[in-house]
């Protein structure tokens, strides 16, 4: 039934009007077929899982998971056109390889024209770390408030200070959040960078630590320590990770 | 803060005009005890400057006995009371100077003489503490005259900044896009519903225009402009906002600063029920008890999403244009608490001259 250069498209937005404004002009281009029409961020990260888009047209100004945080938890690659209100996007919009950026309103041309674009993204898209998009998720300047990790179907959204210590592990990291693990796609180092350095500090080489769990320190033999956090956990500390706690601690 | 003390550049002014009196004092010293003019000059310069200081205290008996609120009697008690001590606090020491005088050969019988002085001297303490305390009144009235015209500045200033404000509500690029969008999409789908929005967002940018640039309007007012915003919002975000009002009949005559409630709304609405896949109530609620007038607007929103409510700018022009308005007697509190955010303005009730509602908005103006 459909044909081969076809393409299924997601649509997402949380205001009514303007979700029925965009599937009133994907009917009238030709070759797009709207696989699924999402209202939350929520609902698009399963809707591309579950049907594997060619197309998704994404609102960037959404309820509790933004456009820019759906794309990060999404686990796999998609042409992604955003659509917003807020010209100021833009920059971050591209950083992280959007084929298009639509300022509403906008007339069903200019649709054509983001549509034919991801036409020939399509198939030969850059792939594109996580850690772009993740940094692209935040205001420049700004520590990362907020960490979107995907498990298996859901999306957790979890908060940069509930985070106790993070781990690292071949190419991901594992988030400690109130005795739950979380794994995300990406480097401690990278991590570092994103979150508040007057909060995290590299404890160790494998090892990301939020200072306002440490409750003490243990010594238990030259040069080496551990860190014992309020929930009981023992972490190992490096020198240099110990001088930098303290320091930071005062 | 005292007038003269704390400020520099006016001690020079103010002790200059003692010297004449200082003068005056020579000359009754003269007559009264038949001193010499060295003597009357000696006893009178360091008296004079003395008691220049000690009337710079009056200031503090006029500060509390303010003419406009204080009786008659309490002025006149505490006056004559502050008056009293001055005046024999000077005159012991004008005779503890005239007896150490008394040791140098130039001034020797001063102190046989000075009995003479007393009464002299007391009538003079007193009639310049009154005097002294008539100039702390003037100097009283002076700065809140002064105070009255900075204020009225100051609101004016706020008032046109609301009014700039709702200027650039207009053009807001955000409320008014997605305005847009939504019209193109009802357009198609409800020719009418597209009609309507187009009117009512005419009458809101219209309004809002017209009501700012007054110094107050009723209540009723100020809600009906919400109402007209909420109807658009409501387009766009569907059932995810409802609306929830408990507005008491007798609180929508009451007078409020144009435009002091629609930032609120728009930060309930944007910062609050947008954050919320599943929406909320926004709660207005106002009331007209005991000479108060009550306002509350309140709504949840999503404590996860960073740009949370209240860190807004609009609040802090709400709470800038009642204090200065009401000064001391308005009143905003707001509280957050888990995922409610709460704004509460408590104004005196200030029931409005003319009638509820104007008439119909929508031709000329």
């Amino acid at each position: 039934m459909s044909e081969p250069d076809r393409l299924r498209a997601v649509i997402v937005d949380d205001e009514p009007p303007a979700l029925a404004l965009l599937r009133e002009y994907l009917a009238e281009l030709e070759g797009v077929e709207v696989v699924a029409e999402c209202g939350n961020g929520f609902a698009a990260v399963a809707a591309v899982s579950e049907h594997d888009p060619d197309l998704l047209l994404l609102d960037i100004q959404m309820p509790q998971l933004s456009g820019f945080e759906v794309l990060e938890a999404l686990d796999r690659e998609v042409a992604t056109v955003f659509i917003t209100a807020y010209d100021e996007h833009a920059v971050r919009a591209f950083e992280v390889h959007a084929v298009d950026y639509l300022l509403k309103p906008f007339g069903v041309e200019r649709l054509g024209l983001a549509v034919s674009r991801s036409r020939t993204r399509i198939g030969r898209g850059p792939a594109v770390a996580p850690a772009v998009l993740t940094a692209a998720a935040r205001p420049p300047g700004t520590p990362l408030a907020r960490i979107v990790v995907r498990e298996g179907a859901k999306v957790v959204v979890v908060p940069a200070a509930d985070i106790d210590w993070v781990e690292a592990a071949d190419d991901y990291v594992v988030l400690h959040v109130a005795g739950k693990a979380h794994r995300k796609q990406q480097t401690l180092a990278g991590l570092e960078t994103q979150l508040d350095p007057r909060s995290f500090v590299r404890a160790h080489r494998s090892i990301l630590l939020n200072v306002a769990r440490v409750s003490a320190f243990e010594q238990y033999a030259k040069d080496s320590r551990v860190a014992v956090l309020a929930d009981g956990t023992r972490l190992p500390v490096s020198r240099g990770g110990y001088a930098r706690l303290r320091h930071l601690l005062g | 803060m005292h007038p003269i003390l704390t400020r520099s550049g006016r001690m020079g002014p103010y002790l200059a005009a003692w010297l004449p009196l200082a003068g005056v004092m020579a000359v009754l010293i003269r007559l009264a005890a038949g001193s010499s003019w060295v003597e009357a000059a000696t006893l009178a310069v360091p008296l004079a400057v003395v008691y220049a200081f000690i009337c710079l205290a009056a200031w503090y008996p006029c500060k509390a006995t303010p003419l406009r609120r204080a009786t008659l009697g309490q002025v006149i008690l505490t006056h004559a009371l502050a008056g009293a001590i001055s005046t024999v606090l000077w005159l012991f020491l004008a005779v503890t100077w005239a007896s150490l005088l008394e040791t140098y050969p130039p001034f020797v019988g001063v102190s046989e003489r000075f009995p003479r002085l007393v009464l002299v001297l007391l009538i003079t303490g007193l009639l310049l503490y009154t005097l002294a305390a008539v100039f702390h009144y003037l100097i009283i009235a002076f700065e809140d005259a002064r105070h009255a015209e900075t204020r009225e500045l100051e609101l004016r200033l706020l008032a046109r900044e609301a009014e700039l404000k709702a200027l650039r509500a207009q053009v807001d690029p955000h409320f008014l896009f997605n305005t847009m969008n939504s019209i193109a999409s009802l357009t198609t789908s409800d020719a009418r519903a597209a009609r309507e929005m187009c009117l009512t967002l005419a009458e809101f940018l219209r309004d809002s225009l017209r009501l700012g640039g007054r110094g107050s309007i009723p209540l009723a007012d100020e809600l009906a402009l919400a109402d007209k915003y909420l109807a658009i919002e409501r387009v766009r975000f569907g059932s995810r906002l409802r609306i929830e009002r408990h507005v008491d009949a007798d609180s929508e005559s009451c007078e409020v600063p144009p435009l002091i409630l629609q930032p609120l709304v728009e930060n309930a609405v944007s910062r609050g029920i947008a954050t919320l896949i599943d929406g909320g109530e926004l709660h207005i609620a106002a009331a007209h008890t005991g000479g108060r007038l009550t306002v509350v607007i309140e709504n949840p929103f999503d404590p996860s999403t960073p740009s949370s409510p209240g860190a807004g700018l609009g609040l802090d022009n709400v709470r800038a244009r009642i204090a200065a308005t009401y000064n001391d007697d308005g009143r905003v509190t707001v509280s957050k608490e888990g995922s409610r955010f709460r704004v509460e303005l408590d104004l005196p009730a200030e029931p409005t001259s003319r009638p509820g509602m104007p008439g119909p908005t929508g031709a000329g103006s």
